[in-house]
């Protein structure tokens, strides 16, 4: 008896697909579910059927009796549906209402990223002046006067000892003068060098500084917080160098690059066929530079770091001319 | 700086392939910014000859050549009037990159194709200097050396098989502006002893020191002056060797002279300077400051005007060179000079460097005398160069040197702690890996105590003064990418303030209102950023004028992109901008220096019309509201209700319609319609909106920690009134009334429309709100509500003249 109401599902299924019409699904129901409908006849049946066998034969008909009744009334509200007419004719496929999309400034979504970093890293931020004396942006950081270290930097004067500071490195003397170590800061802003424009240069552009003064203070841990750095933002897959450099203001000094993303190493136009790309300056703060500020070198030591953003950022999003950033184009904004 | 492969091999033995170069001096703080194979420039090049010469069949400039290019004979045409048969010429073959185009008004490189040439096939093409890139004639082809063989390869002809580089030198590293200097590092990655090439003199047993004399009357300027006297010299150009070396590293030969010293500055990094020893009066150098105003002819041929810091170098009567920079044309060599003195001395870093940038004159020898040559060689570099002119011209060297010292100087010795390296790099070194590190780099030391080594610096290392120095110079020995990689141990958070959140905060805001931002060049012309009307801070040295004057406004800026968005098809905008604005001024806050302003802002602009998209919106030009309901949500939103409008009669230079902004009771700044003067200015003939704020006001009205206002527990009753009020009424003081007056169970009022039309009255508008009633406790009647009606449309009409329309 079993099959034979596996049968009847079977056949109740196939019977039900054929039935569009909602006159063909009443013809269905009277087949199967009314009082003297083949369901019902099933029932009849278990009478005659062994005590043994009743429960089980009993619950297979109750599930096959409530199947086909639900089976049913799906079918039934879906052709009930679509044989009344639509009381909306909306054309889905229309666009919905547009609302204006705004967009954060790729430097700034760096920027906003670079220092969501550092903060994870326990540094907070400090700003400074952008209008700066030559002492912070030179004299208290260990670049003698009259000396061809302050080549490297092309400075806008506004007068002979005011200028528009050209790092951010000024704004660690400022923060050090005001703070007993432990200190541990970034400094990002805005910064301005008196370079002739090309594809390459521009005259302002932003910087992220970084410093960490305490007792203990290693190279090892600028390594350290730098690849961190690199890592989190540029990718764990890259490889990553520090060689020698020149900054009056730390000692030793190194530059740190990375593994060209755009040829993973093998050479082209943006890594100059280097394979590598140097993405941030830093050394150990000189001991020279703590003396200006009133810290005493033998107690403290610290690393400091450097890095514009307009190169990363030009780098992240495949930027080909660093002009556009500043053009401000809403079709280029836009694409952020 | 340039720097020679082979000429580093006459001091050094090295293996190294040129990318190895590269790597191994970058890493030890030279970058190699390029470097060029001067044997794969010429690849696809060789010497050919030429058998025949024929008549172009097309053409009559043109001949058509067989050149045995070695492995076979080829035809080539040629334009060239000087080609002959038998000639032995630079042949270029199909492949080969063309250093310069003859016919490219820049002379660009081309790649060589074989090509037909007025229906007649080209395999390769004959060279001119100019092509090659070897001089400027380009008049016909380069006729070789009748023995060079057809088939060598034309690098190996011309002797190009050298690679040059381009060394960055950090301005730390002087001692590294020479080929000795770079070759000293070579050989500390070959781990081989660098040679210094042995100066052996002839000379002759007249006494120098009797046929000139030296006086150091600055001895600050001057601690060593040495000299060198030859006699019977005979000035000619130099050997091919010598003037192809000095071309390979960027100098132009002159004369075998000249080109010895030049020779010596590149190979020593010493400057030398040769002057004709009888045009000094007395044969006598004098060291010495000039007078201010003093004028003086450099042998470039300008006359330049010193001033007191100036250091000069004279004879007995006048001065005969600015010392350090350049000498003059007084006494500079000639085609007939037959007796010099050798110059070779060390300048005090600074003052060259003073001297320098006064006079606005970089030469080879300022460059490296600013950095600091190396004091104890200049008798050795004099003496290098009197040989090598010996050799070359067979002139006699007077016997000794000159060598006048302005101060003793003392050799410098430094302790270095074992324990304070390790400190300072996070390392383990012992005492003997530091001291053998040391001696790689030429600084020799010895154990002064358990912890203490005291070393000697080698006078060329002039960057090495103190304790930290040494310890980099570990460091670069020991390799940085050695040194352990740590992350920082111990985080303390203690102090941990995200400073700038109410940024932040500002671009996510207007960021997710639909807003782009802008970063706007802070620097202007002039005329822009007086605008607003403040004392602008003025470049002294400005990069041009449309950048010479910092902005005082962020409003004239945005302009500039608005008119170039326009012109780019984008009217309708949607920016804001966070920076500062700078003035001259008493300083406000911290974080500016005394007699400036620096002021962060924050500028909201909107201006145009939506682009008709979707269906159902009516889009329309933007006007003040629009601007100002952004700007109300957005206060509404940071700051709840502790905001103004003022919109009386508000003066402001950049705006019309301005309406001022208050945040807690201070002024944070306007929102208004650009001038329309200002638009047009800019090009723009749509109204532009804009609201500037002082962001650190704002920050200050910001509302982090929000106090909870109960929800109500009983209904609320709502009623539309609408007025009609003369036209000069502002909706302000109505609503302003219509408040007070239903106090305290008025809950909200809003306006829903305004209009003005003729049949509610000339001159009269119609002013309709939403009112909303609430109790705390209990629940409002019809009788309560028609009261507080009535009391309202009393009010209003006797404060504001307003009539019920019915
Ligand atoms: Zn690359």
């Amino acid at each position: 008896m079993l099959e034979t109401i596996e049968q009847t599902k079977q056949q109740f299924l196939l019977d039900l697909s054929q039935s569009d019409t909602l006159d063909k699904l009443e013809q269905l129901r009277i087949a199967y579910l009314a009082r003297s409908g083949r369901i019902a006849a099933l029932f009849e049946g278990l009478k005659s059927a062994s005590v043994a066998d009743k429960p089980v034969l009993g619950k297979s008909l109750n599930e096959l009796r409530s199947f086909a009744q639900s089976q049913f009334e799906a079918r039934k509200s879906e052709l009930d549906g679509a044989s009344k007419p639509k009381e909306t004719s909306i054309d889905l496929t229309l666009p919905g209402r547009p609302r204006p999309i705004g967009t954060k400034h790729p430097v700034m979504q760096s920027m906003e990223e670079m220092k969501r970093i550092f903060v994870s890293m326990g540094f907070s931020i400090a700003s400074g002046p952008e209008i700066e004396s030559d002492y912070y942006n030179f004299g208290a950081l260990n670049f003698p006067p009259d000396h061809p270290a302050r080549d490297m930097q092309d400075t806008f004067f506004i007068s002979k000892d005011v200028l528009l500071r050209t790092h951010t490195s000024p704004v660690q003397i400022r923060v050090m003068e005001k703070q007993k170590p432990p200190v541990r800061v970034i400094m990002p802003g805005r910064v301005y060098r008196n370079e002739a424009i090309s594809a390459r240069s521009l005259v302002m552009f932003y910087q992220i500084e970084g410093l960490y003064v305490d007792k203990g203070v290693t190279f090892s841990e600028l390594k350290g917080t730098l690849v961190s750095f690199a890592k989190q933002f540029y990718g764990s897959n890259s490889k990553y160098r520090f060689r020698p450099s020149f900054f009056p203001f730390t000692e030793p000094s190194a530059e740190m690059d990375i593994t060209c993303y755009i040829c993973s190493g093998k050479g082209c136009r943006v890594c100059k066929y280097s394979g590598w790309l140097e993405i941030v300056g830093s050394g150990m703060v000189h001991p020279n530079v703590l003396k200006n500020v009133g810290y005493d070198p033998e107690l403290y030591t610290g690393f400091a770091f450097g890095f514009g953003v307009e190169r990363p950022t030009i780098l992240r999003h495949g930027i080909d001319d660093i002009r556009l950033l500043y053009e401000n184009d809403v079709r280029f904004l836009r694409q952020f | 700086m340039k720097i020679s492969h082979s000429w580093l091999q006459k001091y050094v033995d090295f293996k190294f392939q040129p990318h190895e170069m590269v790597e191994g001096l970058t890493m030890l703080g030279l970058e190699v910014e390029s470097f060029e194979d001067l044997a794969k420039k010429y690849d696809r090049f060789v010497v050919g000859e030429v058998i025949e010469r024929a008549k172009h069949p097309n053409a009559d400039r043109l001949t058509l050549c067989k050149v045995n290019s070695g492995k076979e004979v080829q035809e080539i045409v040629c334009g060239a009037p000087n080609v002959a048969a038998g000639q032995k010429v630079a042949v270029a073959l199909v492949g080969a990159t063309i250093p310069h185009n003859q016919h490219d008004p820049d002379g660009n490189p081309f790649v060589l194709e074989r090509a037909k040439i007025r229906g007649v096939e080209s395999n390769g093409m004959i060279c001119s200097a100019f092509e090659l890139g070897l001089g400027e004639d380009s008049s016909g082809i380069i006729v070789l050396d009748s023995g060079a063989m057809a088939g060598t390869p034309l690098a190996k002809y011309l002797g190009q098989t050298d690679v040059i580089y381009e060394i960055g030198i950090t301005p730390n590293r002087a001692d590294c502006l020479s080929h000795i200097g770079i070759a000293r590092e070579v050989g500390l990655l070959s781990e081989k002893k660098v040679r210094i090439p042995r100066v052996r003199l002839k000379e002759s047993t007249t006494p120098s020191a009797r046929q000139a004399k030296i006086m150091i009357e600055d001895k600050d300027g001057c601690p060593r002056y040495s000299a060198r006297v030859l006699r019977n010299v005979k000035i000619e150009p130099s050997p091919k060797w010598l003037q192809d070396l000095l071309t390979s590293v960027g100098i132009r030969p002159i004369n075998n002279v000249v080109d010895v010293t030049n020779y010596v500055l590149m190979e020593t990094g010493q400057p030398l300077h040769a002057f004709d020893y009888d045009k000094l009066a007395d044969h006598t150098i004098v060291v010495k400051r000039a007078k201010s105003g003093e004028k003086f002819t450099t042998l470039d041929g300008k006359e330049r005007t010193l001033n007191a810091e100036t250091l000069m170098i004279c004879d007995a009567q006048r001065p005969v060179a600015i010392a350090g920079v350049m000498g003059g044309g007084n006494s500079e060599i000639t085609n007939g000079t037959t007796n010099i003195l050798i110059e070779s001395a060390f300048f005090d870093p600074s003052s060259i460097r003073k001297t320098s940038k006064y006079l606005g004159l970089s030469t080879e020898a300022s460059y490296r005398f600013e950095r600091g040559t190396d004091i104890g060689i200049t008798t050795y570099a004099a003496d290098r160069a009197a040989q090598m002119i010996q050799e070359l011209t067979g002139a006699e060297v007077l016997k000794g040197a000159l060598d006048a010292r302005g101060r003793k100087q003392k050799e410098l010795k430094i302790k270095l702690r074992v324990s304070r390296t390790n400190r300072v790099l996070g390392t383990g070194l012992t005492k003997i890996q530091i001291k053998d590190f040391l001696s790689k780099v030429g600084i020799i030391s010895k154990s002064l105590a358990k912890d203490v080594l005291e070393t000697l610096v080698p006078t060329y290392r002039i960057d090495v003064g103190q304790e930290i120095d040494l310890i980099e110079e570990v460091a670069r020995v020991y390799g940085y990418n050695n040194i352990e990689t740590k992350t920082i141990s111990s985080i303390d958070f203690s102090n941990s303030v995200f400073a700038d959140r109410v940024e932040t905060d500002v671009r996510n805001y207007f960021s997710n209102a639909g807003f782009n931002e802008m970063v706007a060049n802070s620097l202007q012309d002039a005329a822009t950023a007086a605008l607003p009307g403040l004392p602008t801070v003025k470049m002294l040295n400005p990069v041009s004028v449309e950048m010479s004057t910092m902005r005082t406004s962020l409003v004239p800026g945005a302009l500039q992109i608005v008119r170039h968005n326009r012109n780019h098809g984008n009217k309708y905008l949607r920016l804001f901008e966070l920076g500062k604005v700078y003035s001259v001024g008493k300083s406000t806050s911290a974080e500016s220096l005394e007699g400036f302003r620096e002021e962060d802002r924050l500028l909201i602009l909107m201006s145009g019309k939506p682009v008709t998209a979707g269906t159902g919106i009516q889009p329309h030009e933007t006007d003040i509201l629009d601007l100002k309901g952004e700007v109300e949500a957005f206060l509404a939103k940071v700051c709840l209700d502790k905001y103004r409008f003022i919109s009386y009669d508000t003066r402001s230079a950049l705006t019309d319609s301005t309406i001022s902004i208050e945040i807690n009771g201070l002024g944070a700044g306007v929102l208004g319609r650009v001038k329309g003067e200002l638009t047009t200015k800019f090009d723009i003939d749509d109204p532009v909106f804009v609201c500037e704020l002082a962001l650190e006001i704002l920050s200050k009205g910001m509302q982090s920690a929000r106090r909870y206002v109960p929800l109500p527990k009983f209904p609320s009753v709502t009623r539309d009134l609408a007025f009609v009020v003369d036209g000069s009424v502002t909706q302000q003081s109505l609503e302003q009334t219509i408040r007070e007056s239903g106090k305290p169970l008025l809950a909200s009022v809003v306006l829903f429309d305004e209009y003005r039309d003729d049949r509610i009255g000339a001159g009269k508008k119609s002013l309709a709100y939403a009112l909303e009633f609430q109790s705390q406790d209990h629940t409002l009647t019809d009788r309560e509500s028609d009261q507080l009606i009535t009391r309202i449309v009393d009010a209003a009409r006797n404060e504001c003249g307003a009539v019920l329309r019915s």
